[in-house]
């Protein structure tokens, strides 16, 4: 039997070393899927994780507030932009100090979930991840 | 004493958000200036009489809660400076509160007064204020986060009673799992060489970060269910443990009578014991303890007004203006 033909990218994205389970995660913080192919594998042995999962999308670029997003999911994922058929840059996602903007208060009674205001969070040590609520202070652990 | 008066020149024009926000020096700073208007006459305590340093000066108190102790206690300390003051004390009778945004309130009040006061129901309002208003802003407490004047105060009354922060074997006792003034005040109290010990029921134990936050600094004294297990003590803040933090009103019941202290609980610590409470008080101290020479809550409550005072006067440079140390 021949195998599938393989799912090349030519023009898109690679989000690649993503943790097992969290494809489904990341499709859903991207908004996919919209147009273009996209290919997804889960469970795919890896020699630095042992699994992971990894997604390939056809004609997407990824905007700042989305990569930030994705960096939450997880430590050493990496982003490759395919053009022409080749990977033209390679990153590997880092969470910032500050996030702005991108995640919502989980304390109910925190004023920015009452008035518009951008929110702001400080990163709290390593992954897990923990963030400070800028305005009520309050520490929470964040599944993106 | 240099690096203070130095220090004390950082409030000017400055919100004050969280205790937290401010160091070392520019809380003895602000300390130490509270002390120039308090006056003892035979061991009774006065203010000190002052200029009206803040005289023309409006401050504007917008209470969207009621806290009427907060509120009277910033108002002696601006009309004792010479100025004036405006606003509501409970949003519920106030037009403000009838759908415009705190934002627009702020940007609306600002036009009309030199710094704001805001108390207000929700965690982080003051820091959003603080971000909007061209004013200073003073967090008056917000939700269940932060009330730094309450910190101030508290760390004025221990240092005027005992003379000193440094070497204080201090006991916090009451709900130490959501009571803010011991968050804040303990959080504080890490920039001294303190001791600090805490005794509450199990289901009321201190939250796990500023337990490891007191625990990396070296200053998690003992934590422990009852008050004659906390060995030697300085210094005794006791507050109030709320109903509905029991889903069981008899277990309720059990605890409030547990940590409940009078003059036989104390008698074992000494004389020197201080002891201390934000108040208000329900049956945590009992009335007989009132009259022991250690129980300072009262003037703890009235040191509210002396360092809000220095608060107000630095930060619209009042004195500083005039270059007074
Ligand atoms: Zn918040």
């Amino acid at each position: 039997m021949s195998q599938p033909r393989d799912y090349r990218l030519h023009e898109g994205t690679v989000i690649d070393h993503l943790p097992v389970g969290s494809a489904a995660r990341a499709l859903e913080l991207l908004g996919l899927p919209r147009e273009g192919s996209i290919t997804v594998g889960i469970n795919v042995p890896s020699p630095s994780q042992g699994q992971k999962d990894i997604v390939r999308v056809e004609g997407l670029f990824l905007e700042k507030h989305e990569s930030d997003r994705l960096a939450l999911l997880g430590e050493h994922i990496t982003v490759s932009i395919v053009r022409d058929g080749a990977v033209a840059e390679k990153t590997v996602l880092d969470v910032p100090d500050r996030l702005l903007g991108i995640l919502a208060c989980r304390n109910p009674t925190c004023i920015t979930n009452e008035e518009q205001v951008q929110t702001v969070f400080l990163k709290q040590g390593g992954f897990p991840y923990h963030f400070r609520c800028a305005y009520c202070e309050r520490v929470s652990a964040t599944e993106a | 004493m240099a690096d203070h008066v130095h220090a004390g020149k950082a409030f000017f024009g400055r919100s004050v958000v969280s205790a937290e926000d401010f160091t070392k020096d520019e809380i003895l700073a602000l300390l130490d200036a509270a002390r120039s208007y308090d006056r003892f006459e035979d061991g009774t305590p006065s203010f000190q009489p002052v200029p009206a340093t803040l005289q023309g000066r409006v401050l504007g108190l917008l209470f969207f809660e009621p806290s009427t102790r907060t509120r009277l206690s910033f108002e002696s300390a601006m009309l004792r400076l010479g100025g004036s003051v405006l606003g509501f004390a409970d949003a519920r009778i106030s037009s403000f509160s009838k759908g415009e945004t705190l934002v627009d309130t702020i940007r609306v009040v600002e036009g009309y007064c030199d710094a704001i006061v805001l108390r207000h129901p929700k965690e982080g309002a003051a820091r959003l204020a603080a971000e909007v208003a061209r004013v200073p802003v003073l967090n008056g407490g917000d939700g269940s986060n932060q009330h730094p004047t309450q910190t101030f105060l508290d760390l004025y009354t221990i240092r005027e009673a005992a003379g000193q922060l440094d070497g204080l074997k201090v006991g916090f006792m009451g709900d130490l799992r959501y009571g803010r003034t011991v968050h804040s005040l303990a959080s504080a109290l890490l920039h001294f060489d303190v001791d600090l010990k805490f005794i509450g029921p199990e289901n009321l134990r201190l939250p796990s970060d500023l337990r490891g936050q007191l625990k990396q600094a070296g200053r998690l004294g003992a934590e422990v269910t009852q008050l004659a297990d906390a060995g030697d003590l300085d210094v005794l803040y006791v507050t109030r443990i709320q109903k509905e933090r029991f889903p069981d009103p008899m277990d309720y019941e059990r605890v409030r009578n547990a940590y409940r202290v009078d003059r036989e609980a104390l008698a074992p610590l000494g004389e020197n014991l201080k002891i201390l409470h934000p108040l208000p008080r329900v049956n945590e101290v009992a009335t007989e303890v009132d009259d022991l020479p250690g129980a300072i809550y009262f003037q703890q409550s009235r040191n509210g007004v002396t360092v809000r005072m220095a608060l107000l006067d630095l930060i619209l440079g009042g004195r500083a203006g005039a270059g007074a140390s």
